[in-house]
């Protein structure tokens, strides 16, 4: 039943927050919204202490049957896979409620769409059918659409769109897959199970994973399927970027690590070395495009191409330690990236500008943001893997765990790894060293003026959070890797055993 | 009656006794028809005691008569079969099933319809006895299985709509459009009955359907070929499969709107009714081929259908576009063959009967408050109607395969069936043509909720205050708030609505023949 | 020496004439510009079909007549299509003043 409260918390949340008779005032939306989002956090908390970490298999499975003549049933579980992103989702949703702070037009709607999203990720994260979560994953596309249309930047109608239409061909490409998977099997059956040669030829295994990576690789985002992220980044506003970078983009990762290595092991193995080398294309390309970027928020879009693009080379690799690091990846990614967003949310509700051509000396402790220009090093120096912070743990446990069996795209990735801090220190460099520019420092590009003194300290309170979280799992791994390693072992130990039964016409 | 008549020369052999008539006529089976048309005949009564007494008592009369027919219609579910009319008639679950969900599109239509017509200044019972009597010759086209009772409900169905088409007498696009309904129409059930004769005359003197399709099997090919053809293309122009379509943007552009939604919705249901009746039932020994152009039909109707819709700037023309589109998804559910094929192509007409109409009901009631129909003039209105901005998208999100709406549900089910019977290629470009739709439903969402008020058009910035207390309103909201209901929660508890279509194709003799048929056809393969 | 006027006609014959009937019939309906010759045209593919049926009915079913009966029904519904037909036209002349079909372009075609 927790994991069902979990779904029906954010809904009837929605649904209440929408069927409330009276209007409803910014204020009062808002903290509606933190509060059911807070009940929700607390119980994803709750599930960490229902469950038992030395089981790798799914646990507090609960189900209803449904739609039987489709296969559909309501079956929800957790493993050491989805709980971390579980939570990441309470924490950033309820990180992104507290942030919508100047939400002045329609509160009502865009609480609720909110909610819906929080609902539809968890949703995605427990189901334990296919179909389930493709509904899930189909539902969370029109909110999210919304929210970038309505409340996002100047160009956002181009964004939005793009982002819909991208989406769009990801569930299809999935649902295609999740089709030809079900009527592989024989009997019609979108349950969990992992599919063998004796079921589906090898070609056809190639086929169908090759739409799901496709699929999920344009949520993730890699390269070349990443140009909607840094538009619909650019155009939404902070806290959707918040929700977009830490929750959403980790749909795609766990739909890579869940369904497609997870059901086509053996095909998963037959592409992998073709995978490593397009997770390292990606994290290069991600990286350069960074360096090239002028806009701040373009340039932290474009660092998620790139970091997402390790949890694809570890899932290639597939060891048991590739595989934790991916699952630390995902969620140190996803409170950095969300933390980074934040802070280049604040600088640009203060000077109206991200450009850093523009931006200059914003760590001035009298009228600069020294605060947000601390939080930005302390994010930057997570981002780029330095050592107390999550990004290092998850860095070294990925790259350590993919070495031996890719070393080339491993190296590749590192490298992409070390332009991580060179384009992180170029940002933090030119927009926060230096002499806060009170002329222009380019003429065509109007006076710059900071418009609001330093922020305090209770709006700040959700970076500092999220800095705080960064650094605990930097400084004390376990608390993490005690949750996810069953899981991530058991799923190592399917690959592995694996390679030893299959044939020898059909290992790579 | 019709067919009553041509097969008491049929049955002139043997002779029935009175007792024996009675028996072998089972005419108890068009109950539900019967009552449609005492309504129909009431409201023609009641029309002449004058305008006033018309407006008052013809919407009760016909929401009796609807709700009497579709009670009649449940007391006739799973019913034993006997062949009605000596085998004109067959109401098996199939037939009830569809005429439901005729009857239901009627009584939805006509709940839409009073302030409209009351609006244009024409006579509200006429109108109302015309749209009867479509719905009667929908009903029994929907369990003919004889190809004089299919063609005489065929021509009651299609005459009706052409004068409903044209029932704006003063606005030239309604004639026009009217007028190109009819030539259209009338040639295709031309083309029909020249096909109908030749199968009479191949068969060597049969009309019923069962007799057709046993003699088929043995008959000259090319000549049956060429009589397949010709009644392929009626059945493709009545549900307006492409190439067949060219009618349907015009009169849907030009007619009543109210009309558009039954032309939709009934008259489509009723279509693919004859299309399972004469290709499913009559067919059977060309399976390969009416399957591989039903086929061709799907594709051409999914990618030009939806391709199409993107360019329009009329609501109901976009809303004509797309409908073809979605003929072109239900006809996956057709060329499967399969149980779940056929349940799929139940269920997807009977969420379609309420997204559809959801729709259109928005796009009435717009309408009347603004004289527009330009997808352009929905920008923010948001800010003015909550109630149809909200219904409108729910419903086009749903008919856009979006979840948790029930149109998300009704084609997951038929790509579902579509998978399961191979049907690869119509499933890929299934998916990929509704991505396409999935963009221009947007395009109108985004109209409505996106634009900011000083985006707003000229007509929305000039709404007028809603109120609902003109006569034909209440009944319209009725609708609309039910309808949307219907679309946004049928999804999640779509469970009977599964149950239901598969008891359907359960209890329905020649859907059962051909599921066994292809299962032994692929047994045999396998 | 007996003549049997039926059979000396074969029933290919009134299948041909049938075709071309309802083949000038179709042609007609493409070429015509004036609504009422598109009405005609109409009519005559339905008598195609109507003589398909007769002689059908002659030749193959000469006890039960499905085709005849059939034929009445068809003649029954052409007359009410006509008059629907003519009556739309009727109402359109009076709103365009003309029954030329290239000149009935509000709607695209």
């Amino acid at each position: 039943m927790t994991l069902t409260l979990l779904l029906l918390i954010p809904f009837l949340g929605a649904l209440g927050l929408s069927l409330w008779p009276r209007t409803l005032c910014e204020v009062v939306a808002r903290r509606t919204a933190i509060v059911l989002l807070i009940i929700q956090l607390l119980l994803s908390l709750r599930v960490i202490f229902l469950f038992d970490s030395t089981d790798g298999g799914m646990q507090l499975q609960e189900g209803l049957y449904w739609l039987s003549s489709l296969g559909l049933d309501y079956r929800l579980g957790i493993d050491g896979l989805s709980l971390p992103l579980v939570l990441i989702n309470a924490v950033l949703t309820l990180v992104a409620a507290i942030v919508s702070r100047s939400i002045s037009q329609r509160p009502r709607l865009y609480f609720c769409l909110l909610l819906v999203i929080s609902g539809a990720v968890n949703g995605a994260f427990l189901s334990q059918n296919l179909l389930l979560f493709f509904l899930f994953y189909e539902l969370e596309l029109i909110p999210l659409w919304l929210l970038i249309s309505v409340w996002g930047g100047s160009n956002r109608a181009y964004a939005a769109t793009k982002f819909l239409i991208f989406t769009a061909v990801s569930g299809m490409l999935i649902l295609g897959a999740f089709l030809g998977l079900a009527f592989a099997t024989g009997s019609v059956d979108f349950s969990l199970t992992p599919v063998t040669t004796l079921q589906l030829s090898m070609g056809g295994q190639i086929l169908l994973l090759s739409a799901l990576l496709i699929g999920f690789g344009i949520k993730v985002p890699l390269f070349p399927f990443h140009t909607w992220l840094p538009d619909a980044h650019t155009e939404a506003s902070t806290p959707v970027s918040v929700l977009l970078a830490g929750v959403l983009l980790k749909l795609g990762t766990y739909g890579i690590l869940r369904f497609g290595m997870g059901l086509f092991p053996e095909a998963w193995s037959v592409l992998a070395p073709g995978l490593a080398i397009w997770a390292a294309i990606s994290v290069l390309y991600g990286s350069l495009a960074a360096i090239a970027q002028v806009d701040m928020k373009r340039m932290v879009a474009y660092s998620s191409v790139g970091h997402m693009g390790y949890v694809l080379l570890a899932a290639a690799a597939a060891t048991p330690v590739s595989l934790l690091g991916s699952v630390f990846q995902m969620v140190s990614h996803g409170l950095i990236s969300a933390l980074l967003f934040m802070l280049v949310g604040v600088v640009y509700k203060a000077t109206g500008t991200r450009n850093l051509d523009v931006l200059r000396g914003l760590l001035n402790p009298e009228r600069g943001l020294p605060l947000t220009g601390s939080l930005m090093i302390l994010g930057v120096m997570a981002s780029a893997g330095l050592p107390g912070m999550a990004g290092f743990i998850s860095e070294f446990l990925l790259f350590r765990g993919s070495i031996e069996k890719f070393p080339i795209a491993t190296l590749l990735s590192m490298v992409g790894s070390a332009l991580t801090a060179v384009y992180f220190l170029l940002l933090v460099n030119r927009a926060f060293f230096g002499r806060l520019a009170v002329t222009p420092v380019d003429p065509n590009s109007g006076p710059l003026d900071i418009r609001i003194p330093a922020s305090t300290l209770v709006e700040q309170l959700p970076s500092l959070m999220l800095a705080g979280s960064v650094v605990f799992i930097g400084l004390w791994p376990t608390s993490l890797a005690s949750i996810t390693e069953s899981a991530t072992n058991s799923m190592a130990q399917l690959m592995s055993t694996l390679s030893i039964v299959l044939p020898i016409g059909v290992t790579p | 009656m019709p067919t009553l008549l041509a097969d008491l020369g049929g049955a002139g052999l043997g002779m029935p006794s009175m007792g024996d008539l009675s028996l072998q006529l089972n005419a108890g089976a068009i109950a539900p028809e019967v009552a449609v048309l005492l309504a129909l005949l009431i409201s023609l009564l009641v029309d002449l005691a004058g305008e006033k007494a018309a407006s008052r008592w013809v919407p009760p009369i016909c929401y009796g008569g609807l709700g009497a027919a579709l009670v009649l219609l449940a007391l006739q579910w799973n019913s034993p079969l006997a062949p009605s009319f000596f085998g004109g008639f067959l109401a098996d679950n199939l037939a009830v099933a569809f005429r439901a969900v005729v009857a239901a599109s009627t009584l939805i239509t006509l709940l839409l319809s009073w302030r409209y017509v009351e609006r244009s200044g024409t006579p509200v019972g006429e109108y109302a006895a015309i749209l009867l009597a479509a719905t009667v010759g929908a009903m029994i086209l929907c369990g003919s299985t004889d190809l004089v009772s299919i063609f005489i409900s065929l021509e009651t169905l299609s005459v009706s709509s052409y004068l409903l088409a044209g029932y704006m007498k003063r606005d030239a696009r309604s004639s026009e459009a009217a007028l190109k309904y009819l030539l259209v129409g009338s040639a295709a059930a031309a083309v029909f009955l020249y096909g109908a004769s030749l199968l009479y005359g191949i068969t060597g003197g049969a009309t019923d359907l069962a007799s057709i399709a046993v003699a088929l099997q043995t008959s000259a090919k090319p000549v049956a070929a060429l009589s397949l053809v010709f009644v392929l293309a009626t059945v493709a122009f009545k549900i307006a499969a492409v190439p067949f379509h060219q009618w349907t943007p015009d009169v849907y552009e030009g007619s009543p709107t109210p009309v558009v939604a039954f032309l939709s919705v009934g008259s489509k249901a009723a279509g693919f009714a004859l299309a399972l009746r004469i290709l499913v039932g009559c067919f059977e020994s060309f399976n390969e081929q009416w399957k591989l152009l039903f086929t061709v039909l799907a594709l051409l109707s999914m990618v030009l259908g939806n391709v199409v819709a993107l360019a329009q700037t009329s609501m109901k023309r976009m809303l004509a576009y797309s409908s073809i589109g979605q003929a072109g998804f239900v006809m996956i559910g057709m060329v499967c063959g399969t149980e779940d094929g056929f349940a799929a192509m139940v269920l997807y007409m009977a969420s379609y009967l309420f997204m559809n109409l959801g729709a259109f009901a928005c796009i009435i009631l717009f309408s009347l408050r603004t004289g527009s129909d330009r997808i352009a003039d929905y920008a923010g209105l948001y800010q003015k109607d909550p109630l149809i901005t909200l219904g409108l998208s729910l419903c086009l999100l749903s008919l856009g395969g979006i979840p948790p709406m029930l149109g998300f549900f009704g084609k997951i089910y038929l790509f579902f069936a579509g998978w399961a019977d191979h049907q690869y290629l119509l499933v890929v470009v299934g998916l990929i043509t509704s991505v396409v739709s999935i963009y221009y439903y947007i395009s109108v969402i985004k109209m409505m909720v996106v634009k900011e008020p000083q985006e707003a058009s000229d007509v929305v910035k000039e709404y007028p205050a809603i109120t609902w207390n003109l006569a034909g309103m209440p009944s319209l909201r009725a609708a609309l708030v039910g309808c949307v209901l219907v679309t946004a929660v049928g999804g999640i508890l779509s469970n009977p609505l599964f149950m239901w279509a598969s008891s359907t194709v359960a209890g329905t003799p020649i859907l059962q023949q051909a599921i066994a048929a292809s299962g032994g056809g692929a047994a045999a393969l396998g | 020496m007996t003549i049997n006027l039926p059979t000396s006609i074969p029933l290919q014959a009134y299948l041909v004439l049938a075709a071309l009937l309802f083949c000038i019939g179709v042609w007609g309906l493409i070429n015509s510009r004036n609504a009422v010759r598109v009405l005609m045209s109409i009519e005559l593919m339905l008598n195609g079909v109507n003589i398909n049926l007769m002689a059908f009915s002659d030749y193959l079913d000469g006890q039960l007549i499905r085709g005849q009966v059939f034929t009445i029904f068809v003649i029954t519904v052409a007359a009410a299509e006509a008059a629907v037909g003519l009556a739309i036209l009727l109402s359109l002349y009076r709103n365009r003043e003309t029954v030329d079909m290239e000149r009935f372009n509000l709607l695209r075609w």
